[in-house]
């Protein structure tokens, strides 16, 4: 009777986070079944290449939590590396810093304001904006990589504190600050409102056009920050990478219990969704699936994680 | 009571909307600490009223004075902050959001440094909950209550704002008895507050349980208010009824054929329950009840829109299982849906793409359309309907709601279905198209087609049907041949009240 | 004079005004082209060399403009088009039939994933085409790596019989004067159009508009999305094979911008993204408008890098309009 207790509430647990159930015998799988999977070395990789997903993820969360989406992040990192090399290249690396940010909120509020101020579904707008932001990365550039050799930057991107990346320790940062900023301000909070029910929450005096500017210019600036570290790690700006980046952030969005249909997800559950994917990823190189089937299979594992959170979508009043 | 001043006082208020008038030079005044109930049939203005009141429309004539200042423009945002708030059928909350954080959307408790002070977010919640006397978890979201528990925290966040004036429309439509006593119990709480209630509600026994006032309201016009205690039941009933009915209107006699349709224990739980009946042909039934008694979801069971629970329905002798409205119109059942706009027509389409739909779907062999031939059968609808503009390519979203709703009915000739399902057939149409429909649906009478027709206007049930069926709660109360109707009748069986008025 | 073209459209129906219009936009710039370039632009040779240059263009908008009208979007068309053409070239030893066939049965793959989790799992269009694109870039690698690959691309007669040179050709002859590809267009557009005729296809406009009222008019909902869906992947995977007709190679790459320029060319053409409007016309005239404006782009010195910047604020524009049109 308590044993059936016992598991009615492990059922009930996995149920609510299943995200971080699934990474949890994903670990245990991995470490007692893939050879060089459990280790310092392996789990930092991890830390490694998905902080800049993390980044992304985080304001990927923040638009899908007022039912919109972003689409341009992937080029809008092109287009902050772009903008980042050429610039150190001329003024040194905290201009350059400075300017790749600047530059890529910049197309973040001008998406945000179309879709605050019209009808366009957000999905158009950012599609139109990942035209745009590739375009004006291919322009700058005129469709070459550029270099950057200024060390004290690309160290930055390769460096870490005892051991952990500095872009994962970034991520921490920033994801407590945005954590605070969720639950704490108003503005923040009023961003699950929009989402629950856009009318209940302007009748209720909460300024749905800001809150819809402010989360597409955060998710610009997140995507620029990753962007920056990308940038980093490459030693070069390139006008051509970075494609379908949204994919996996809006994957680690609904996998970390976002929905869609807005209103629903949290901070700490998305940065759980993109540690599954880093694992998901580790997993996949460490057996020697190729990079082309890696592909399908995460594209796959997207369609399921939608799939499940259409099933698990937020109930309505009445 | 008497002595103290209205709180909210409305005077000779008129309202239009495009030349028809819905509302009469009627006076309203809410005082503190009471509730004042408001009945009336449906359209006759109850609903036009609360919008006036909550800043959603401006009256054309009239004044409205609040806490003893003139009113003048408001709009719904100034209302809610001003202490006049509605509670509305559809619940205005966010459904992922906490009791406790939608009660304190838009004015949360700040601390230090400007963050939310849950902490405040939380007891302010519980104190105005415990004040009502409503128990319900505030750290839950509230798209996982209960509704009655989720009409609480609308009620609470209302308080929250001040409020001196609270509307609640129709608030017990899907309570439980239990859910309704402990609506009533809160409602004495906030009476003893002071606060203003406007109660509007069908069910008459509830305006006597927990109104001191009370006003009816028909065809616009306010026909009489008062205390409670000088009305009973049938007077109340008697003041909702007495509606001019034009018996000149009468859809001649009733031209009985053979059965046609016969529907035998047909269920989906809890909206409808174990129905039976039968239609013959050349005869029109109307199907009179209450909003929310389960009349369009019986409809949609006829046609396949919705899956069936159980129950058997026969045409024609013969079992038929309709399981989408593709197959009913293929069997010759269609439904003309309570909401043109949303369900009956595709509104950026022309009305006579509109009119053929069921036609090509039900005259279309492996895909191949006999485009002539519908052509030629809408052409010769569209001039037999009379619909004006007599443009065939006009898309429908220019059309008159009177000629929105011939398109929809000529897309149910055009399929030639033999039994007819009209979910309220004139709802949003002027006089001109709804006496055209009537003729429209007496000629279908007399070649032999049976009619089913849905309608909440007791006068168009009373001179256009044969037979009324009343229906409450999912179930079919009473049978009624037109003879033998009145309003006063059906209103008595749709209210459940029989057994005290006849 | 404009109160009497008011007057005529009016009698008009509102498909053909639509079409009106932007066949208005097209002279206009059209007009603007032949300024710029001194006249060089209407000479026939520039025009025909217009709709060859974007043949492929066509036949996959025209796919995109019914998902369009279903009020979806098909994001996956481009990778559509790779893997098909990465299929044409791996599986050339069954002929030219037998290759075009396995390359067909492939696209109808995506259609048949794309439409059932759209219609029956209900999912946005806009996340199932985005993952299947993943997939299907990452099937089309996958092909070519299978089949040898030479710098991620498969060339025609690699490992494989060679494809016979009358396939390779084929884009470069003319037939009665009139270049091959033109046939296939207007083959494709007289098919779409033909289909829009039937009742699966007729319904796609009704079920976009209002899927409600399609449902309750006993439109079968489900086949017309599904039958949508499919034609899309089917048209994208045709592209494929005209690609490796055109090139003369399969390319795991494929039509990367080809989503985008499709949903700019359907939008120009009139086909509103909230459903239920759009004309087969009005969608060929949208593909040329876009070449036009690449045209006219050029001849301004425009760089190329610069263009999808250009489409992505083009596709902006395009569906605002149609959006505030909708309003009045």
């Amino acid at each position: 009777m308590t044993g059936l207790k016992h598991l009615n509430r492990i059922l009930e647990w996995v149920g609510s986070n299943s995200a971080l159930a699934a990474l949890l015998v994903l670990f245990v799988v991995a470490s007692a079944f893939v050879p060089n999977f459990f280790g310092e070395r392996n789990f930092v990789a991890i830390l490694y290449q998905y902080s800049i997903i993390g980044f992304l993820a985080l304001g990927q969360l923040l638009v899908i939590l007022t039912a919109g989406i972003d689409l341009s992040q992937g080029s809008l990192v092109a287009f902050t590396s772009i903008v980042v090399a050429v610039l150190m290249n001329r003024y040194g690396v905290f201009p350059a810093i400075a300017g790749g940010l600047a530059a890529s909120t910049f197309l973040g509020v001008i998406s945000g304001l179309i879709v605050s101020r019209t009808r366009i579904p957000p999905f158009v707008v950012t599609l139109g904006m990942l035209g745009v932001g590739r375009g004006l990365a291919l322009v700058i550039s005129d469709a070459k990589p550029v270099s950057v050799d200024v060390e004290a930057f690309t160290n930055f991107g390769r460096a870490n504190l005892g051991g952990v990346p500095v872009s994962a320790i970034l991520l921490v940062l920033v994801s407590l600050l945005l954590l605070y900023f969720v639950k704490y301000r108003r503005l923040g909070r009023h961003i699950y409102a929009v989402g629950g029910s856009e009318e209940s929450a302007r009748l209720s005096g909460v300024d749905v056009k800001k809150v819809k500017l402010l989360v597409y210019a955060l998710s610009g600036l997140l995507t620029a920050i990753g962007g920056v570290i990308w940038t980093a790690r490459l030693h070069s700006g390139s006008p051509i990478g970075a494609n379908n980046y949204e994919l996996e952030s809006i994957a680690a969005v609904i996998v970390g219990g976002g929905s869609l249909f807005g209103g629903v997800g949290t901070v700490t559950g998305t940065l759980v969704g993109v540690v599954l994917f880093g694992v998901i990823n580790s997993v996949l190189n460490l057996v020697g699936i190729s990079p082309y089937w890696q592909g399908t299979v995460k594209g796959v594992l997207i369609l399921l994680a939608v799939a499940l959170s259409q099933v698990r979508r937020p109930s309505r009043l009445r | 009571m008497e002595t103290a001043a209205p709180v909210l006082s409305l005077k000779k208020i008129s309202k239009s909307f495009s030349g028809i008038t819905v509302l009469h030079d009627v006076d309203i005044d809410l005082y503190p600490g009471e509730v004042h109930g408001v009945v009336g049939e449906n359209g006759a203005g109850k609903s036009t009223l609360i919008k006036i009141m909550s800043g959603a429309y401006q009256p054309d004539h009239g004044t409205i004075h609040y806490q003893g200042q003139l009113l003048k423009n408001i709009t719904p945002r100034w209302a809610r902050e001003n202490g006049i708030n509605t509670i509305y059928q559809e619940i205005d909350l966010i459904p992922s959001l906490t009791a406790a954080e939608n009660i304190a959307l838009g004015n949360e408790p700040l601390g230090k440094g400007g963050s939310i002070d849950w902490a405040a977010v939380r007891s302010q919640a519980r104190r105005i909950l415990d004040d009502m006397g409503a128990h319900l978890p505030i750290d839950v979201a509230v798209g996982n209550l209960k509704v009655a528990h989720q009409q609480m925290v609308a009620i609470a966040k209302a308080l929250s704002l001040n409020s001196q004036v609270l509307i609640l429309d129709e608030p017990t439509a899907v309570f439980t008895s239990s859910e309704i006593e402990l609506l009533f119990n809160i409602i004495r709480r906030l009476k003893a507050q002071g606060i203003a209630i406007l109660y509007i509600s069908h069910h008459l026994d509830e305006i006597f349980q927990i109104g001191d006032r009370v006003t009816v309201l028909r065809d616009g016009y306010l026909v009489r208010s008062g205390l409670i205690a000088e009305f009973d039941k049938p007077s109340l009933v008697r003041a909702m009824v007495g509606r001019e009915i034009d018996f000149s209107l009468r859809n001649g006699h009733s031209l009985l054929g053979e059965e046609i349709l016969r529907v035998k224990n047909l269920s989906r739980s809890p909206v409808v329950e174990d129905i039976n009946f039968v239609l013959r042909r050349g005869e029109i039934v109307g199907v009179a009840g209450l909003v929310g008694a389960g009349r369009t979801e019986m409809a949609r069971l006829l046609v396949g829109a919705d899956p069936l629970q159980h129950g058997e329905i026969y045409l024609n002798g013969r079992r038929i299982r309709p399981t989408s409205p593709m197959v009913a119109l293929g069997l010759g059942i269609g439904m003309l849906p309570e909401s043109r706009k949303e369900e009956g027509l595709v509104l950026q389409r022309s009305m006579a793409e509109n009119m053929a739909y069921s036609l090509v779907q039900k005259s279309s062999r492996a895909g191949v359309v006999p485009w002539k031939s519908i052509r030629r059968e809408v052409a010769s609808l569209l001039s037999k309907l009379e619909v004006r503009p007599a443009n065939p390519n006009l898309q429908v979203t220019y059309m008159s709601g009177g000629n929105q709703q011939k398109v929809v009915l000529g897309k149910l000739l055009a399929a030639k279905c033999d039994v007819l399902i009209l979910d309220e057939p004139t709802r949003g149409v002027d006089v001109g198209a709804r006496l055209e429909i009537y003729k429209l649906m007496y000629e279908m009478k007399t070649e032999g087609k049976a009619i089913l027709m849905i309608s909440s206007d007791l006068p168009e049930i009373l001179t256009q049907a044969d037979r009324i069926l009343v229906m409450a709660k999912g179930r079919i109360v009473a049978e009624v041949p037109a003879a033998e109707a009145s309003e006063e009748k059906i209103l008595a069986f749709a209210l459940r009240l029989e057994s005290e008025m006849v | 004079m404009i109160t009497v073209i008011n007057q005529f459209l009016s009698t008009k129906s509102f498909d053909t005004r639509a079409v009106l219009r932007v066949l208005l936009v097209l002279v206009g710039l059209s007009a603007l082209a032949a300024v710029l370039s001194g006249g060089v632009f209407l000479q026939p040779r520039n025009l025909v060399n217009l709709v060859l240059q974007n043949a492929g263009l066509i036949i996959v908008t025209l796919g995109q403009f019914l998902v369009i009208v279903l009020a979806g979007i098909d994001l996956s068309v481009g990778a559509v088009m790779a893997v098909s053409s990465v299929l044409v070239v791996l599986f050339q030893d069954y002929g030219l039939v037998g290759s075009f066939a396995v390359a067909l049965a492939g696209s109808l793959v995506f259609g048949l994933v794309n439409g059932s989790l759209v219609t029956f799992v209900r999912l946005p269009a806009f996340v199932v085409t985005l993952a299947s694109m993943q997939i299907g870039y990452s099937v089309s690698k996958i092909l070519s790596d299978a089949a040898g690959s030479r710098g991620g691309t498969v060339y025609t007669g690699l490992g494989g019989a060679e494809i016979p040179q009358g396939f390779t050709d084929f884009f470069k002859d003319s037939y009665w004067g009139v270049p091959a590809p033109l046939f296939v267009c207007v083959l494709f557009l007289i098919l779409v159009a033909l289909y829009l005729r039937t009742s699966p296809g007729h319904f796609a406009f009704a079920t976009g508009g209002n899927e409600r009222a399609a449902f309750l008019s006993g439109v079968p909902v489900w086949v017309v999305k599904m039958a949508v869906y499919i034609i899309s992947s089917l048209l994208a995977g045709v592209a494929g094979i005209l690609f490796v007709s055109r090139v003369g190679l399969g390319d795991p790459q494929a039509g990367t911008w080809i989503a985008l320029d499709s949903i700019a060319a359907a939008s120009i053409g009139g086909a509103s993204l909230s459903g239920g409007l759009g004309t087969v016309a009005g969608t060929f005239i949208g593909v040329v408008i876009l070449g036009v404006l690449n045209n006219i782009m050029n001849l301004l010195g425009v760089p190329v890098t610069m263009q999808p910047a250009v489409k992505g604020m083009v596709i902006l524009l395009a569906v605002y309009l149609n959006s505030s049109r909708r309003q009045n």
